[in-house]
């Protein structure tokens, strides 16, 4: 609880007391698609084999700059036995630095 | 946020109480993106999806093709689709159901299509492999054949493959093999 000083010493204002205040914040990954192409999950979201968007399941781009959620991405370069190719592109895939 | 996520789970438990049955088992990644490419398919008239296994299992399904050019124009050919709990990190098991003669399928029903083998990527989803299949009846590829006897006929003398083909969808023999009719 604190008080909102506003010059108490002029006639006419008031003094207010503020009691309760929410503090809301939004956020947004900042990437070209709305949705993952490999899960098809929003970026905003997770993918599917997490609970919680944010910071856990973050987007990675790759040089070719198509982004991915890093798990999907992670899931996909390691199933190619071989080299492994942007799923978009097919150039080959690496972690944009 | 938290409070919200714990509001709907309140819900959903209140909602499966009350209905009796057991409480909705989770589903896999796999059935959830497999879920999201189903809701979103946007087939030609001659393509058309069926879930012999009704909507409990989505995993397995079949697609019937009717092409409406080329030399396969008139016959249906059913196909089956497998689809893997890893889904679209391993594309879809097709196979064809019905007996045909074509330089890509072979007599066992299986498909040569290359985004269902190497040039697969999860990108891909139900939509793109059915315009696929549905392309190998359009344009047949002598190049990559399963069957290779139909592929050098379709090579060396295309009016005796579009006779073949038409002799084995209406149900004949073609060399010593039978097809079923499938007109």
């Amino acid at each position: 609880m604190f008080f909102l000083d506003i010059g108490v010493s002029l006639p006419g204002y008031v003094l207010c007391l503020l009691k309760e205040w929410h503090a809301v914040a939004s956020w947004t990954w900042d990437a070209q698609d709305e949705t993952c192409g490999i899960c098809r999950m929003a970026f905003d979201g997770c993918c599917p084999d997490c609970k919680l968007p944010g910071d856990d399941c973050p987007l990675i781009w790759g040089v070719c700059n198509h982004a991915f959620h890093l798990h999907c991405i992670l899931k996909w370069v390691n199933s190619q036995t071989s080299q492994a190719h942007c799923p978009m592109c097919r150039r080959e895939w690496q972690f944009k630095g | 946020m938290i409070k919200l996520f714990k509001v709907k789970e309140k819900q959903r438990e209140l909602a499966e109480n009350a209905s009796g049955g057991p409480p909705v088992k989770k589903q896999s990644a796999g059935e959830l993106r497999l879920h999201k490419d189903i809701s979103e398919l946007n087939l030609p008239k001659s393509c058309a999806i069926q879930f012999p296994n009704g909507k409990d299992d989505l995993m397995n399904f079949e697609v019937s093709i009717r092409p409406d050019d080329g030399y396969y124009l008139g016959g249906t050919f059913l196909f089956s689709f497998q689809v893997s709990p890893i889904y679209p990190h391993e594309a879809p098991k097709v196979k064809c159901k019905t007996k045909v003669y074509h330089p890509n399928i072979d007599l066992e029903g299986n498909v040569c299509l290359n985004i269902l083998r190497e040039d697969w990527k999860p990108v891909l989803n139900i939509n793109t492999v059915i315009y696929g299949l549905y392309h190998l009846f359009t344009e047949p590829n002598y190049e990559d054949p399963l069957n290779h006897e139909a592929a050098a006929v379709l090579r060396d003398n295309p009016k005796m493959f579009e006779s073949n083909v038409r002799r084995a969808m209406a149900g004949g023999y073609v060399g010593q093999t039978f097809f079923p009719r499938c007109i």
